[in-house]
């Protein structure tokens, strides 16, 4: 008996090949954008893989955590650096990656009915993700580190009510500190990680039973179009994981410092505030939006949990019957308005936020709250024209 | 095969516009300008008129200088050991074997004038010496330029400049002044090194060693007057110790390069069979 049969009899291994991956079929006419995921997957196992090597030798003490990072695993260990620069440099680029699939999912509709699920489960990932980069960016216990984490945490002491002891909760402390430290490592290395492996699996697995959205956002009738997920999508998507590792690697060896303040490089320093405090960059855009009501600190506190949380509702605002972007012409509009203030949003968040500044943060703030609120309203306009076509 | 690339160059343009954006526009207008070096010490007003005779200059250094200053080289011992100097300012004296060559001569001049001016730092431990001429002195850096050494390294100049009160923990290098009397000199316990050359960029170390007042108002690092040669050999110096495996990482890194390239071609043929097929 050959092993696949014995394994077939016991797992039912050829079943299960057969619909995850043989007969899943995904449309022909999706670009590559439709690739991102997979790449996800793959930057997930990197920064899974790196991070076990790093776990191997950093100490999460907050008077030896410094050092250990900086000399023993970079200096000192053989290779350290590289696992170091992998997991530092796949962190941000994770989050790269994660907005341009999000964007991808925005512009062609994937959140429509009847993909909810798989929205809801990608913005469940996305804070998770989110959640995970910041208490990583802590555990260097550089100056940024320190005082990120302290800049952050001192915005939950806003939330009504249980606001100041939520901030001792989450610190252990009345100040950032090594109990700080340690809890934030905790979380880190195995509550995170251990969520985002569960999402992800809801997420794939959600993905497979509605089907991949497509180009023109019409739905294939499966049994006669479509291509097999394996071995068809799979060549196409090796072949984009490899031009991205090329790129991913180039960074690693040679840029590696993108994704690594230089201020970082000094040890924490609680009794002195660096010049300037701003989060990593995959963070700000949201911060600007906190910044942009910069006459009123709630109203700021309001809009930017706000802005964290707007994208989830885009199924429930968004009714057009069309599904993809590429036939809506009052969406583009709105889309790409949306990518361009997305983008302001993120250089404003590292300018002074001063002057002219200042105000153009403001005015970029709402007009991100505006993207949100237009699309009811063009929904409403193509819903009426096409039922003008109809008459 | 063409509407793809179209949506790769948007994405490449987005996200170069983002990464220029933050890093070069935002980053700079955030830290702003970092002032010009000026390797020529123009704001020191005493010249050097005349040539210096380095005969005279050697018993005027033992006269004037010996009291606090060796000066290995010539084996000569200062009259103060080190720790009692150290207890006296509250920082130990350099030993001068190559300091003329290290710092710049129209500065050394100025400095042994008035030391306090020199270094833009009112509390800067050696005293000034009114009791030399323009011409004594004159000798006297002439007398250390004779005997320094001529071809100096980052490394020894780090020991000769900076170590007296910066630690380099990762070189297992300890500042030879006490901690404690640091902090009476200078009101705190100077920074490690170690990272330096990581945590801040080249432009900054540059600008900083040679006018600290400029970079940082405020600060109790004294001008020190280094040459601009002695300054890039200490700036690399500490970019080196930073950031010890470049040379590994590049080679490495050009390999690996050439490996994702090869898969880049062997996935991209495998996929171009694969879907020939389809049509």
């Amino acid at each position: 008996m050959r092993f696949i049969d014995w394994l077939d009899e016991r797992l039912e291994i050829r079943k299960l090949i057969k619909v995850s991956l043989t007969d899943y079929k995904v449309p022909k006419n999706i670009n590559f954008l439709w690739s991102f995921g997979m790449l996800l997957v793959l930057t997930f196992a990197i920064l899974f893989i790196s991070g076990l090597f790093l776990l191997m030798y950093y100490k999460p003490d907050a008077k030896l955590a410094f050092d250990s990072v900086n000399k023993t695993i970079i200096m000192d260990v053989s290779y350290g650096w590289l696992f170091r620069h992998v997991h530092a440099v796949a962190a941000s680029i994770v989050f790269l990656l994660m907005f341009i699939h999000i964007g991808r999912g925005i512009y062609y509709g994937s959140y429509k009915s009847p993909r909810e699920i798989v929205w809801i489960t990608g913005y469940i990932l996305f804070i998770l993700f989110a959640a995970t980069a910041f208490t990583g960016y802590l555990l260097p216990w550089g100056q940024m580190s320190y005082w990120a984490a302290q800049t952050i945490t001192t915005l939950f002491e806003k939330i009504p009510f249980i606001g100041p002891q939520l901030v001792i909760w989450l610190r252990g402390d009345y100040a950032v500190s090594d109990p700080t430290l340690t809890r934030f490592f905790a979380l880190h290395v195995t509550l995170l990680p251990v969520l985002i492996m569960i999402v992800m699996g809801i997420h794939l697995y959600s993905v497979r039973i509605v089907g991949s959205n497509n180009e023109d956002g019409k739905p294939i009738d499966k049994k006669k179009e479509g291509v097999p997920f394996w071995p068809v999508f799979m060549s196409k998507e090796f072949f984009v994981m490899s031009v991205f590792l090329l790129f991913f690697f180039y960074l690693v060896f040679f840029k590696f410092d993108f994704a690594m303040d230089r201020v970082n490089f000094e040890p924490a320093n609680p009794l002195q505030t660096p010049t300037h405090i701003y989060p990593e960059w995959y963070f700000l855009a949201f911060y600007e939006v906190l910044r942009g009501f910069f006459f009123s600190q709630n109203l700021g506190l309001i809009a930017f949990a706000l802005s964290m949380v707007m994208i989830l509702f885009l199924p429930w605002l968004d009714k057009s019957p069309t599904v993809s972007g590429k036939n809506r012409p009052l969406f583009q509009i709105a889309f790409w308005i949306f990518v361009i203030d997305v983008l302001v949003l993120t250089i404003l968040g590292k300018l002074p936020p001063t002057g002219l500044y200042a105000w153009v943060g403001f005015f970029a703030a709402l007009v991100f709250f505006g993207f949100f609120i237009s699309l009811p309203i063009i929904a409403r306009i193509e819903k009426k024209q096409l039922e003008g076509d109809k008459k | 095969m063409i509407k793809e690339l179209k949506i790769l160059f948007a994405i490449v343009v987005i996200v170069l516009i983002g990464y220029y954006g933050i890093e070069d526009l935002a980053h700079h207008e955030m830290y702003g300008n970092i002032p010009k070096p000026d390797f020529n010490y123009l704001d020191l007003q005493y010249d050097i008129k005349e040539k210096g005779n380095p005969q005279n200059g050697e018993n005027l250094f033992k006269q004037n200088c010996l009291s606090c200053h060796s000066l290995k080289v010539k084996n000569l011992k200062a009259m103060m050991d080190e720790n009692t100097a150290m207890h006296a300012f509250n920082v130990v004296p350099p030993d001068l074997s190559n300091r003329a060559n290290i710092v710049e001569e129209h500065f050394l001049f100025n400095f042994i004038k008035n030391p306090q001016n020199a270094t833009k730092n009112p509390k800067f431990a050696m005293p000034p010496q009114p009791q030399l001429t323009d011409k004594q002195i004159t000798d006297i850096v002439s007398f250390l330029k004779t005997v320094a050494k001529k071809d100096i390294q980052g490394e020894e100049i780090i020991e000769d400049a900076c170590t007296r009160c910066h630690n380099i923990k990762y070189q297992k290098i300890e500042a030879h002044t006490n901690p404690e009397n640091l902090k009476k000199y200078l009101g705190k316990i100077p920074p490690d090194l170690s990272l330096k050359g990581k945590s801040r960029d080249k432009e900054y170390l540059v600008a900083f060693i040679n006018n600290p007042q400029t970079v940082l108002p405020g600060t109790s690092m004294p001008r020190l007057g280094l040459t601009k040669e002695s300054t890039e050999k200490v700036v690399n110096y500490l970019e080196h110790i930073a950031d010890p495996h470049k040379e590994e990482r590049n080679k490495i890194g050009m390999w690996v390069l050439i490996y994702m390239l090869i898969g880049v071609i062997l996935t991209y043929s495998w996929k171009k069979k694969i879907w020939k097929s389809l049509k």
